[in-house]
């Protein structure tokens, strides 16, 4: 599936206030989104910090993590994003 | 109906397989420390525990800072950045945090601070930066240090502020340079403020005055006349008429007062220091005591040539005549006029040649005699000490020296081939007079001149314009002796 037809994700990243690895985690999505699916993202982010209990929706345990809700099935993908590869693939974009 | 319990069943397995899954990968983000933060549960509340350092200390630490300091991670993305960078930058933190730093300063200083924190292992040595901020150019000092942050690693970036410091050093150094200007400058330059009064002088300058210049009244240190043709009264005048907004451009004055020059030029412009009104004016002061001299000297040489030309004028006029009526051949008057003038030309000449101060006897012999004798020949002997004529003797006993070789190559010891002339130049003594003895001897027996033409009245008379001088002309049966006198108030 190229990047044209894919429908439009929608990703919640859970971040701790503003942590190192949070904030990475921001930098690297809001880049990679942008570079690679130009108008086909939706991101919510959610800051754990303010609300814990919203932490059960998806049973997140480690911060920061992201979650592709849609497509379904549901993705997670844990830490900064650094690794751009890894999240391309979790993604559905490579 | 079993089918079903084993569908279920396979699917409780695949979501504990993912859960597990999931445990692991976030046990293992947990270890390599890509996470930093883990939700803890407990009596029915969740909670956010940060891993590593509590970073809300060093922060707090950073927003005491007087410099401008972020906290960035190893990519160069800000972590934090307290009040003072976000105030040279965007007071928005929300725009700010996660940027790289490259994307927040200007290009040159991106690129610089960029290899600042791209030494992971050890400290940089600080760096200079400036960039416009607002509109306007300022300096920081950049240094980075190597920091933890929580469970990552990154650098501490301070900015200092060295604006005003490298202002306060720009201006420093741009007064020195103009002082450096100014007084270097070989011309009075002198500055003065919107009241008059002086705020740089040069040496050149203090040379005008016997008061110390700086701090003192333009006018009262330096009193300059203007002649009335420039239609200034004052220097306030000039320099009210340069902050005007009209700059005044060699203005001739004179300064009665000044131990050193008298005659001055004035040249008065604005100091333009912002782009407000000027802030006082500059004078240059040319020192004129040279050119009014050289005028003065033109001016009198100039009166001199005149008079001196009329004189000469008068002179040709007076041979024309006076030879014409002594010849009795239009031949004999071409050669003999020729002759005179040529004299006369050769004496002028050698004045010319000596500025028209004072020419040498042996000179003047030399020009008027010595073409009438053969190269290296002994027939022609001067002795005693050279003088210095002034002139009007030189042209006259230039005359009389042509009349006595003329007169030798016609009829005296420069006639045959083995007479010949001796010159004495006699010492100066108190006498008001100096003699010079033409002594002719070995030509052929003389007589009288049988007529007395021009040529005699020339030896006799040319000298005459004083009581002491003139020449007495001798027939001695050996050879023509003249003794000239010459004035002593005509030597140098």
């Amino acid at each position: 599936m190229s990047t044209e037809d894919a429908p439009t994700r929608k990703l919640i990243l859970y971040v701790a206030g503003e942590t190192p690895k949070s904030l990475a985690a921001i930098s690297n999505l809001e880049r990679i989104c942008r570079e690679h699916l130009p108008g086909k993202y939706r991101i919510e982010v959610i800051d754990l910090k303010k609300n814990p209990q919203l932490a059960r929706e998806h049973k997140i345990v480690a911060i920061p993590t992201l979650v592709r809700e849609l497509p379904i099935p549901i993705r997670k993908i844990i830490g900064d994003l650094s690794d751009e590869q890894k999240v391309l693939v979790n993604l559905k974009v490579e | 109906m079993r089918d079903s319990q084993e569908q279920a069943l396979q699917s409780l397995i695949d979501d504990l397989r993912q859960r597990v899954a999931e445990a692991e990968e976030t046990l293992s983000a947990i270890r390599d420390g890509s996470v930093d933060a883990v939700v803890v549960g407990g009596e029915g509340q969740d909670e956010v525990l940060v891993i590593g350092d509590d970073v809300s200390a060093f922060r707090n630490f950073m927003e005491a800072m007087e410099p401008g300091a972020v906290a960035v991670d190893s990519a160069g993305r800000l972590l934090y950045a307290n009040a003072r960078f976000r105030q040279i930058f965007c007071e928005d933190w929300d725009q700010l945090k996660g940027k790289s730093l490259s994307e927040i300063l200007p290009g040159s200083a991106a690129q610089m601070v960029g290899k600042l924190i791209s030494h992971d292992d050890h400290e940089a040595a600080p760096l200079s930066v400036s960039f416009l901020e607002r509109g306007v150019e300022r300096n920081y000092l950049v240094s980075a240090r190597p920091v933890h942050l929580g469970t990552v690693r990154g650098f501490a970036v301070t900015f200092s502020d060295l604006t005003e410091r490298v202002r306060a050093e720009t201006a420093e150094r741009a007064q020195r340079v103009a002082n450096a200007i100014i007084a270097s400058a070989n011309e009075a330059v002198i500055v003065c403020d919107r009241t008059l009064t002086i705020t740089h002088a040069n040496f050149a300058a203090e040379a005008l005055s016997t008061e110390k210049l700086v701090g003192a009244r333009l006018d009262t240190a330096i009193p300059l006349k203007f002649p009335d043709a420039t239609g200034i009264l004052e220097v306030g005048e000039l320099v009210e008429s340069s902050l005007g907004g009209t700059p005044l451009r060699s203005i001739e004055a004179f300064a009665p007062m000044s131990p050193g020059a008298h005659d001055v030029l004035v040249s008065a412009a604005p100091l333009n220091i912002s782009d407000d009104e000027p802030e006082g004016c500059v004078l240059t002061l040319v020192d004129l005591s040279q050119r009014k001299k050289d005028e003065r000297q033109m001016h009198l040489l100039m009166r001199e040539l005149d008079h001196r030309v009329k004189n000469t004028l008068a002179l040709v006029l007076s041979i024309s005549k006076r030879t014409a009526a002594s010849e009795e051949t239009l031949e004999g008057f071409q050669g003999a006029f020729s002759g005179r003038i040529e004299a006369l030309a050769a004496t002028h000449n050698l004045l010319a040649g000596a500025s028209w101060e004072s020419l040498s006897l042996r000179q003047i012999f030399g020009a008027e005699v010595l073409p009438y004798t053969e190269t290296g020949s002994d027939r022609i002997n001067i002795i005693g000490p050279d003088l210095n004529l002034y002139p009007r003797a030189a042209i006259a006993l230039g005359l009389i020296f042509h009349e006595l070789a003329t007169n030798a190559i016609k009829y005296g010891a420069l006639s045959g081939e083995t007479g010949a002339i001796n010159l004495e130049i006699h010492p100066r003594t108190d006498s008001p007079s100096i003699e010079v003895t033409w002594t002719e001897r070995g030509g052929p027996p003389v007589k009288s001149f049988s007529r007395k033409g021009f040529g005699h009245t020339v030896i006799a008379r040319s000298l005459s314009y004083s009581p002491h001088g003139g020449t007495t002309l001798e027939f001695e049966p050996t050879g023509v002796v003249c003794h000239i006198r010459i004035p002593s108030s005509d030597v140098a």
